[in-house]
């Protein structure tokens, strides 16, 4: 049975300590979430940027802090800190914004989502391709957290302010990072 | 990004070449909806040269492929690889999108 993932709310969960990780602070501009990524995966030895997923896993995370939670506002900045080895990413991205509000309903409406994939009832499953509140465009996928979650395979967590997200992923055999159970 | 047409018999191809990321995936779906306006009813959409997608392009590859389904139209999706193939996995799409492995195999299976 496939095990169930969730985003965790927890202030002291210790993936998001920043000891021993590097810093970098961003301008809310979107046009450069991209060049961003890349200031921050340049970082990370090549070994585990499999060739740009690393990157695009990174960029959601800044474009949504540049987006949803600074509403673009060029003014505000996106802190990111970050550590990589061979064997780990561990990423931490905060906004200045009023966090994500929605993330309890986001977090149901992935177990549904699951729950329809599960059963492979795909005409069910359409209504959960993109998670879209009134903020959304329609640039956005909707869909990005699904694949964080699948992706951080060590934890995907939040500040109770929301406004603060951390990620891990293992690479090599050692397991670290959040236990769910 | 770049989009190219091309027609062989009634299947149209629609090869992309380029990143599908938040600054470029909507040309995407503003061709197929003009192509949709005119009637084309068999759709290929080639990956081979799209290196990278994000959230934003899985939105418009959903768009597009829900879009055409509904219009009562046909489209497969041919040469999906490397880290486009990997950010599909990671979204649980990859049986939902009409995948396959060649531009040959999914022109075969519209000329049906």
């Amino acid at each position: 049975m496939e095990e169930i993932k969730e985003i965790v709310i927890d202030n002291n969960n210790p993936l998001l300590k920043k000891d021993g990780l590097f810093f970098k602070e961003f301008p809310s501009d979107i046009r450069q979430v991209r060049f961003f990524s890349m200031l921050v995966v340049q970082k990370a030895p090549p070994e585990i940027k499999e060739i740009n997923l690393l990157e695009q896993q990174i960029s959601e995370l800044i474009k949504n802090a540049v987006r949803h939670g600074n509403k673009n506002d060029i003014s505000k900045k996106v802190k990111v800190w970050a550590g990589f080895s061979n064997d780990h990413a561990h990423v931490i991205v905060e906004d200045e914004g009023d966090g994500f509000k929605k993330l309890e309903e986001w977090n149901e409406f992935n177990k549904k989502r699951n729950e329809c994939f599960a059963n492979q009832d795909f005409e069910e499953m359409e209504k959960y391709f993109s998670f879209r509140t009134e903020e959304s465009n329609e640039n956005d996928g909707g869909n990005a957290l699904f694949a964080a979650l699948e992706y951080w395979d060590g934890g995907v967590v939040f500040t109770e302010k929301k406004n603060c997200i951390a990620v891990y992923k293992n690479f090599g055999k050692k397991k670290y990072g959040l236990e769910l159970n | 990004m770049e989009i190219k047409l091309k027609k062989y018999s009634s299947v149209y191809i629609i090869e992309v070449i380029g990143d599908m990321d938040l600054y470029s995936a909507f040309e995407l779906k503003d061709v197929v909806t003009k192509m949709l306006a005119k009637g084309i009813e068999k759709y290929v959409l080639d990956l081979e040269n799209v290196e990278y997608i994000d959230s934003s392009g899985i939105g418009v590859l959903i768009h597009v492929y829900s879009t055409i389904k509904k219009a009562g139209y046909k489209l497969k999706i041919a040469n999906v690889h490397g880290s486009v193939e990997k950010v599909i996995r990671l979204t649980k799409l990859t049986h939902y999108f009409p995948i396959v492995s060649s531009l040959k195999e999914a022109v075969a299976l519209l000329e049906r």
